[in-house]
């Protein structure tokens, strides 16, 4: 059977694997088998594929930053933030909904985990917004949408995968998801304030308020200065700032704002312990999914469709991954698809003379909107599963926000200067630049 | 609504025999044990590095119990049902139909553990022979959960196969769910 038909059944069996209801990581494995026996490789080498797959140390920080989202939203800490942000913005038009955004804005910047985020929204925010009548489904389709942040405003989680299996800076990743991340907030703020429910319209809080919130929060704030802050001061790669932080909640913060919370601690650890191992299994099954996509030459394969349509222009490369990627999202979680289409991405990059930080914003950005997106959009079916709303009601409030989606990823491959601007100035090194022989300042590429 | 994060999970009790659930007790005592033993040899690696005497096999420790937090994981999942899916579709199916594709399901995931316990017990043996430096473990010691988890795997479908089989896959939590989603 000649590679490209192998490559072709490997994906059908996956997906046909996988839409009649089989687990994502054994849907990939069976997959892998399968299409091993076309192949002279042994079924051995793929079984322990699955293992190097994930023996990383840089995977790692997934665990820790789910960890940290984790106990975050189990400990009711979180509840704090979302009294600074009703203070700050509760008074806007639909300002709970102003409400949701902020607060998805500064827990993004503690935990790596969109889920986390929903989970921690629908249990408190979702309850208020039902009583001053925004419907359902907005909510759902609200929360699903802002959650989504976590994975674009450091740490993120999906950045650390892309950088760990594309050889990519993470720090630089996290630093270059911000301006996409914020953006998003921006728009979901906007479209809220000019287009979402009115909900109760409410005074200005006193600015003493602000203080006392402000205060409250400060504790949990500390979070997002301590995972960059060692990032970038270069004290702590990403896996171990993930584990500070995680490390900062148990001793610092629950003691000190919930301390009848400790008891439930192994709790929140074995559940922790769980939930990492479901998309760390779908790694080892993607990781062996990829290196096969990679020996039966799929990247040459697709580059070539590609490259044949879009020649050597970087632009164009990246607008027709982008429409991949909207489609891919809609179908596998992001997770398994960075792995196995990394080498597909890599190839790409090469030929477009793209910068690879650039192309990893953008393909995080796309696949973030997956979470939103049907038939596979992960958040919104967690969020609407949460919020009590049917799926597909929670996919047409949805649709207006998906402008906000696709005007920020047009802006991230149309606008690589700002987009890279930030690890420009903190991670020269993340986009390229090297250090000048002659002096203390760095030389770029153009 | 089930207790997603109790240690034996209610949700499709009809398909679970009464003696496994110590076993998936255990597994989510060992998620736990795994997730805080990497989180403190980590820690421990930041420490003794910032006192300027690391312990450099701390890194292995970690490795270790990330690597068999993820398989353990991923066996107690199969018990829960709790793995990722592309689709629930079959919740909403009823009858032969639902059977028929819970079954074949089950057996293409019967097969993948299979593949796991022969396969990597192989790979296991074989890395009897190959060391991690600098501390000279076994890669053995690292490797060896793979086959161990495709058993737990391949112990939990057939537990699933046989009482489905006799009690039928459906559940009352899957009409649950399908009234939440319609609503």
């Amino acid at each position: 059977m000649s590679a490209p038909a192998v490559l072709l059944l490997m994906t059908l069996l996956f997906l046909v694997f996988g839409y009649m209801g089989v687990p994502v990581t054994f849907a990939l494995i069976g997959g892998v088998l399968v299409a091993t026996l076309f192949t002279p490789i042994s079924m051995q080498s793929m079984v322990g594929q699955l293992f190097h797959g994930i023996d990383s140390e840089t995977l790692l920080a997934v665990p820790f930053f789910l960890l940290v989202g984790e106990l975050m939203a189990s400990s009711d800490v979180a509840t704090r933030m979302i009294r600074l942000s009703q203070t700050l913005v509760g008074h806007l038009r639909g300002g709970l909904a102003q409400v949701v955004t902020l607060f998805s804005m500064f827990f993004a910047g503690i935990s790596g985990s969109s889920v986390a985020d929903v989970a921690v929204l629908s249990r408190t925010i979702a309850h208020d917004m039902a009583k001053e009548g925004y419907d359902r489904a907005f909510t759902a389709a609200l929360i699903a949408s802002a959650s989504t942040m976590a994975n674009l405003i450091p740490p993120s989680i999906m950045a650390v995968v892309y950088g760990a299996t594309g050889d990519v800076s993470i720090g630089g990743l996290f630093l270059a998801g911000v301006v996409p991340g914020v953006l998003i907030g921006i728009g979901l703020m906007v479209y809220s304030y000019f287009f979402g429910p009115t909900g109760v319209m409410k005074k200005r809080a006193p600015f003493t308020e602000v203080v006392v919130a402000a205060r409250g929060s400060a504790l949990p704030l500390v979070i997002p200065v301590i995972i960059m802050g060692g990032i970038l001061s270069g004290w702590f790669t990403p896996t171990e700032a993930g584990m500070i932080a995680a490390v900062y909640i148990l001793i610092v913060l629950i003691p000190a704002l919930n301390r009848g919370h400790v008891k439930e601690l192994p709790r929140d650890f074995m559940y922790a312990g769980l939930l990492y191992s479901l998309p760390l299994g779908a790694v080892a099954g993607a990781s062996a999914f990829g290196w096969m996509v990679a020996f039966l030459r799929g990247p040459d394969i697709v580059a070539g469709y590609i490259t044949a349509f879009a020649g050597n222009d970087g632009t164009i490369i990246m607008l027709l991954l982008v429409a991949m990627f909207v489609i891919v999202g809609d179908f596998i979680d992001a997770v398994p698809a960075i792995i196995i289409f990394m080498p597909i991405i890599r190839k790409l990059a090469e030929v477009g003379n793209i910068n690879s930080l650039h192309m990893g914003v953008v393909i995080i950005t796309t696949l973030v909107f997956g979470l939103i997106t049907p038939p596979y959009g992960l958040s919104l079916l967690v969020a609407s599963k949460y919020v009590g709303v049917g799926f597909g009601k929670a996919v047409v409030r949805s649709l207006p926000l998906y402008i906000v989606f696709l005007l920020t990823i047009m802006f991230t491959v149309a606008f690589p200067k700002v987009v890279l601007w930030l690890p420009k100035q903190l991670l020269p090194e993340s986009v390229g630049c090297f250090k000048a022989p002659s002096s203390t300042g760095y030389i770029c590429p153009p | 609504m089930a207790d997603f994060r109790a240690l034996v999970l209610q949700r499709h009790r009809q398909l679970k025999w009464k003696a496994l659930d110590k076993v998936e007790a255990v597994l989510m005592v060992l998620c736990g044990v795994c997730i805080a033993m990497f989180t403190l040899s980590a820690l421990l690696d930041v420490v003794t590095r910032t006192l300027g005497v690391p312990w450099l096999w701390l890194q292995q420790v970690t490795t270790a119990f990330f690597a068999w937090g993820v398989f353990v994981g991923m066996a107690a999942a199969t018990r829960r049902n709790d793995h990722f899916y592309l689709t629930e579709i079959t919740k909403r199916m009823t009858g032969a139909p639902r059977s028929a594709i819970e079954i074949v399901n089950r057996l293409i995931v019967l097969v993948v553990a299979v593949a796991l316990v022969w396969f990597g017990w192989k790979n296991a043996l074989l890395d009897l022979g190959s060391f991690r430096m600098p501390s000279l473990i076994p890669l053995t010691v690292y490797t060896a959960i793979v086959p161990a988890a495709g058993v737990l795997v391949a112990l939990f479908t057939i537990e699933q196969l046989v009482n489905g089989w006799k009690n039928g896959f459906e559940g009352p939590e899957d009409r649950d769910e399908i009234r939440e989603t319609l609503l």
